[in-house]
Order: C-alpha cells, then sequence, then structure tokens
C-alpha cells in the first residue's frame, strides 16, 4: 500500500482555514448572545433598548447549531480527506471554494435579517412563525452550498477509488463520506419545507402553510442533523486520539460499521421529536421510537471501543488492577484532555437523550428547559469540546505553526472551565426543567407565581454558568487566534491512527455504497410514506404567517 | 478469503488483551443508563 501523504497540500489548507475562520467568527457571536440569554432568564436584567430575547435566541441558535458546526465540520473533512487520500484536484478544490462562497453568502444574508429584526423565528423556523423571505433564502444558499462541497468530497474519493482497486479506503475518508451522504440524504428535507413552503409563503405567493407537514419535514432533517454534528467528533475519537496518546485504534472495521448504523438509524427517526404532536398516529410515532433505539447500539459500540483503546494502552505502558490504565493517559496533552471530558459529558447526554426519546418520559421534558440542558451537553459541549481539541492540532498544521506549552495550558484551563461552566448551566437547566421549567421564554418569574419562583434559584446558577462559560469563550477564542496567526512557525503533526490488527478484510466489505443508500431509502420510506400521504390528505386549511415580535 | 479469515483468527489468538476495566466500565455506564431513566420514569408515575 502507498503510503499516505503526511501533510494536507496547502491550497487545501486554505480552503479549511477559510471554513474554520467562519466556524470561529461565529463561536464568538453566538457565545456573546449565549451570555444575554442565561442574563435575561435569571430574571435580575433586561436587555436595552427593546432589543428582543427572541432575536437574540435566534442569532444564537442559528450561528452556534448551524453556522458553527456546519462550517466547521466541512473544513474538518476537506483536510482529513486530502490528508489521507491526497491533494484534492484542482477541479475538487474549485467546487469546495463555490460551495464556501455559496454558505458564507447564505449566512451573511440569513444574519442580516435576523439582526435586523425580520427573522427573529429561532433557529428551527417553525411555521406559523413567518420570517423576511431573504431569511429562507439565506438558509437554502447555505444548504446548497454544503451540497456542493459534498460533491466535490464524493468526486475526489471516488477518483481514489479508481486508482486503488481492491483497498479499503482510508478510515478518515471512509467516514468524511459516510457523513457528507448522510447531510445529503438528510437536507433534502429542510430544502423541501424551505422551497417548496416557507419561501413563496413568506413572499406572498401563497397564502396558507401545512404547519405540521413543514414541521415534520424539519425533523426529518433535524434529527440526523445532530448526527452530522456528532459524527466528525466520532472520527477524531476513533481515528486520532489512539494516535495522539500514542496507542492503537482497537478495530478499525468496528468504527466503520458503526458509522453505517448511524447512517441507517438516524434518518427514519424525525418524530422523537413530535411526540407531543397531534396529526400524527401513535403507531407511526412508535415505529419511529423503536428505530431510534438502534441508534443506541452503535453508540455504546463507540463507547466500548474508547474504553478498549484506553485500556490497551494504559495496559501496554505497563498498568496494572482494574482502572490503572487511567492513570497512563496523557492528561496534560490538550489534543487529549480536551477530547476526553467531552466524552464524559456524553455519559450523561446521551442517557438524556434516551430519556427524550422514550414517549412518556418526553411528556415530562418536553418543551422545558431540559432538552436545552441535554443538547448543551452534546453538541454544545461533547461536540465543541472536540472541536476544540482537534483544532489544537489542525489549525497550526493547516497554518505551518506549533503550539507552544504555555497555549497548551490555557487549552486546558479552556476545558476546565467549559466543563465546570457547563456543569453548572446545563445540570440546572435539567433541573429546572424537571421542575417545569418553559424552554425559549423571555420570561422567568411570570409575575411571581409560586411555581415560578422555584425555578428562579436554578435560573440564577444557569446565569453563574453562562458567564463562566463566556470566559471559555474568550479563552478559546485566544488559542486559536494565536495558534492560527502568532504561533511560532513549524511543523505540526495531523495524527492519523493505525488499527490494532492491520489487515481487516470487513473493511472492504462495509464499501458498498448501493447496498447502505438503498437500505437507507427503504427504512425512510417505511417510517415516512404513509404518515406523510395522511399529513397531506387530511391536512386542516393551512395558516396564515405570524410575525409575533 | 479462508486464508484471510485464519489469518485473523490468528492474530487475534497470539494477544487478546486483558480488558477487564473496558467490562466494568461498560457495566457502569449501563447502569448510569437505567438508573436515570428509572427516576424520571418514576417521576413521570408520580405526576399522573
Ligand atoms: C457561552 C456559552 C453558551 C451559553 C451561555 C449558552 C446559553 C444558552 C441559553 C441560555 C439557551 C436557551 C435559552 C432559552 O431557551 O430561552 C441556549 C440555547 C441554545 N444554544 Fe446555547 N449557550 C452557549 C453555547 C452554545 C454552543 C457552543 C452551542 C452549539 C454549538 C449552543 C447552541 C444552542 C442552541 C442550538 C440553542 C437553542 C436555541 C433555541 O431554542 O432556539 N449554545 N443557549
Ligand atoms: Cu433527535
Amino acid at each position: 500500500m502507498a503510503q499516505p501523504l503526511e501533510k494536507v497540500d496547502h491550497r487545501d489548507a486554505k480552503l479549511a482555514l477559510a471554513h474554520l475562520f467562519v466556524a470561529f467568527t461565529a463561536l464568538a457571536l453566538g457565545g456573546f448572545a449565549g451570555l444575554l440569554q442565561t442574563l435575561v432568564r435569571s430574571g435580575k436584567f433586561e436587555l436595552p433598548s427593546g432589543i428582543s430575547y427572541y432575536t437574540i435566541l435566534t442569532t444564537h441558535g442559528v450561528l452556534l447549531g448551524l453556522v458553527l458546526t456546519t462550517f466547521f465540520i466541512i473544513g474538518f473533512q476537506f483536510a482529513a480527506v486530502s490528508r489521507t487520500t491526497g491533494a484534492l484536484s484542482d477541479g475538487s478544490r474549485r467546487t469546495g471554494w463555490i460551495g464556501f462562497w455559496l454558505m458564507t453568502i447564505g449566512t451573511a444574508m440569513s444574519a442580516f435579517f435576523i439582526l435586523t429584526g425580520k427573522a427573529s423565528v429561532l433557529y428551527t423556523f417553525y411555521a406559523p412563525l413567518q420570517a423576511h423571505a431573504g431569511f429562507y433564502i439565506g438558509l437554502a444558499l447555505v444548504v446548497v452550498g454544503s451540497w456542493v462541497s459534498g460533491f466535490a468530497m464524493f468526486a475526489h474519493y471516488a477518483r481514489w477509488r479508481k486508482t486503488h482497486r481492491g483497498q479499503a479506503s482510508p478510515l478518515l475518508a471512509f467516514m468524511s463520506v459516510t457523513n457528507m451522504v448522510l447531510w445529503l440524504v438528510c437536507s433534502l428535507g429542510v430544502a423541501a419545507t424551505v422551497v417548496f413552503q416557507l419561501i413563496p409563503w413568506s413572499l406572498g405567493l401563497t397564502d396558507r402553510v401545512n404547519v405540521l407537514l413543514s414541521r415534520t419535514l424539519f425533523w426529518y432533517f433535524g434529527h440526523p442533523l445532530v448526527y452530522f454534528w456528532l459524527l466528525p467528533a466520532y472520527m477524531v475519537w476513533y481515528a486520532v486520539i489512539p494516535k495522539v496518546i500514542g496507542g492503537k485504534m482497537f478495530s478499525d472495521s468496528l468504527a466503520r460499521l458503526a458509522f453505517i448504523l448511524f447512517l441507517l438509524f438516524s434518518i427514519p427517526v424525525g418524530f422523537h421529536h413530535q411526540l407531543l404532536e397531534p396529526g400524527i398516529s401513535p403507531f407511526w410515532k412508535y415505529v419511529q421510537v423503536v428505530l431510534t433505539f438502534m441508534v443506541i447500539i452503535p453508540s455504546l459500540m463507540t463507547a466500548f471501543a474508547m474504553f478498549a483503546t484506553f485500556e490497551s494502552y494504559g495496559r501496554s505502558q505497563g498498568a496494572t488492577g482494574w482502572f490503572g490504565w487511567l492513570r497512563k493517559l496523557p492528561w496534560s496533552d490538550a489534543r487529549f484532555f480536551a477530547p476526553f471530558v467531552g466524552m464524559l459529558f456524553f455519559i450523561p447526554a446521551g442517557t438524556g437523550g434516551i430519556i427524550n426519546a422514550s414517549h412518556q418520559l418526553n411528556q415530562v421534558v418536553h418543551n422545558t428547559i431540559w432538552v436545552t440542558g441535554h443538547f448543551h451537553l452534546t453538541v454544545a459541549t461533547t461536540v465543541v469540546l472536540t472541536f476544540f481539541g482537534a483544532s489544537y492540532w489542525l489549525i497550526p498544521h493547516l497554518t505551518g505553526r506549533v503550539m507552544t506549552k504555555a497555549m497548551n495550558r490555557l487549552a486546558i484551563i479552556q476545558t476546565i472551565v467549559w466543563a465546570v461552566g457547563m456543569t453548572f448551566m446545563s445540570g440546572s437547566m435539567h433541573v429546572a426543567g424537571l421542575l417545569g421549567a418553559p424552554r425559549r421564554s423571555a420570561f422567568s418569574t411570570y409575575g411571581n407565581s409560586p411555581q415560578a419562583l422555584e425555578w428562579i434559584p436554578y435560573q440564577i446558577a444557569q446565569a453563574v454558568g453562562g458567564t463562566i462559560l463566556f470566559i471559555g469563550i474568550i479563552l478559546i477564542l485566544v488559542i486559536v487566534i494565536n495558534l492560527a496567526f502568532f504561533a511560532p512557525k513549524g511543523e505540526t503533526e495531523f495524527p492519523v491512527a493505525e488499527a490494532a490488527a492491520p489487515y481487516e478484510r470487513a473493511a472492504l466489505a462495509l464499501e458498498n455504497w448501493k447496498l447502505w443508500i438503498g437500505l437507507v431509502v427503504a427504512l425512510i420510506l417505511i417510517a415516512y410514506t404513509v404518515p406523510i400521504i395522511d399529513i397531506i390528505q387530511n391536512a386542516p386549511p393551512g395558516s396564515k404567517g405570524y410575525k409575533l415580535w | 478469503m479462508a486464508k484471510l479469515i485464519t489469518a485473523a483468527r490468528q492474530t487475534k489468538q497470539e494477544k487478546e488483551p486483558a480488558l477487564k476495566g473496558t467490562l466494568a466500565s461498560v457495566f457502569l455506564l449501563g447502569f448510569f443508563i437505567i438508573f436515570s431513566w428509572v427516576s424520571v420514569y418514576f417521576l413521570f408515575l408520580h405526576r399522573l
């Protein structure tokens, strides 16, 4: 087998860096919005000069949930593909730049309408709340741009396979392609509701909108969206972290199988977000909840593989006893420490997800701030800390610099600050949610009703956590700016792990895209055809648009 | 193919690492999930 290239081609590095730049700009602005939210919700502060809480909340959700994640992921995957399967062709790279600009122009357009107060519809933009058409058109451009970039990756991967017949593709390339297939299939849903329902309706071409259909198409996209965020973090865990700690990947085929299972079972499950919606029959909710629970399998496979990687490494270093291997891990290396803390937080995060998806328990937590606590563990801690950990080698690798000891120490502090802040903020969100506190609410005291006053201590703890987190945002920005512009020049490794057993032929069998995409389509048709026909045929008259802010 | 499978078996038999810490960890993880789920379930029952 040909030795894989050690470095990302410098032209591809530019493309990846452009994406990371937008991602971290979104983090700065969105993080500031988050701070304001926690302060308002403590009941002790008000926003100045009539700025709406919901404008701020929309800014936060869109910038962090949609922009930070999508840009970081596409940039990271371009780098990963270039590193493991060689420099992009000029055509693929140009396509990647077209995708980048489409996404960036779309983001700027949506941001303009959000910040001018014409689109305070939150990042889920549920109808019948109606934003300015420019907001939806901007979002559509972001999605189309991401498709263009996805095709650039597919073309590059196809070219590699043609010149390497009979070989399994490098793990990171396989995983990037899986994630982009997932993204492409699921974002068709959000594109459909935006282009065929929301844009004509917001332009006044149609008067009314089928609310349930648009929410269903949104959640057909919305759940796989969270796996689109999570899978790149898993790429780092499976394919990078073993190398960072000096060990080997526990199993290459297990990693690939887990990714395929995520691809299959993360799409036909959107109803678990709509369990309390009338208009969808309980039977189809039940079917999708069962499919949702299938995702526990690859999740636990991943947990097992991580423990096994760490324990194997610790034992190879002479660890003894049940947990002696823990002491052998490189705790002072931020490239390991930040993602590791992310993994730890995924334990309560994933557990919360199982609770959310259980129909009865969903009635306890639905639309409470428990849900917000939940996804600040999943995306805003597990995923984000892993992305931070990856940035500590990816950015200097791409800019031809090295991370200094001082910056590494700051990165360790950043991780601890984030973990402490999130424990306060997310922990109190979980408890307040169980006590009934709603999410997405500018009100905190509800006219001093006794039940709402019960929530206030938690909402103050939430504000304390939010303030600590904001310090974390400042720290990560300092580190990122240092790594991009000021760190000493030098060579930084893009770590890629080797498998413990080198010739795993199962890997090749798992590269059967026709089969997987066929199964994905079949599962989607099973889970969605009948309920969507029902939603269209038995629809009420449809709703006019509302601008309640 | 058969040859490959035996080759894979052989490497496996050579060094099956002792992973009892992993076993304990996944059990603890499982108990945590069940405990949390049941706690919220009782909250649900309590509020019925
Ligand atoms: C300084 C750090 C952060 C703070 C203080 C913070 C705070 C908050 C608060 C208080 C809310 C909910 C308010 C409500 O429902 O009324 C919220 C919502 C949200 N946050 Fe954060 N957050 C932070 C970081 C993040 C990050 C890093 C992400 C994603 C990567 C994120 C994604 C979201 C999303 C998607 C929402 C939902 C918005 C909605 O319900 O429409 N947050 N955040
Ligand atoms: Cu979901």
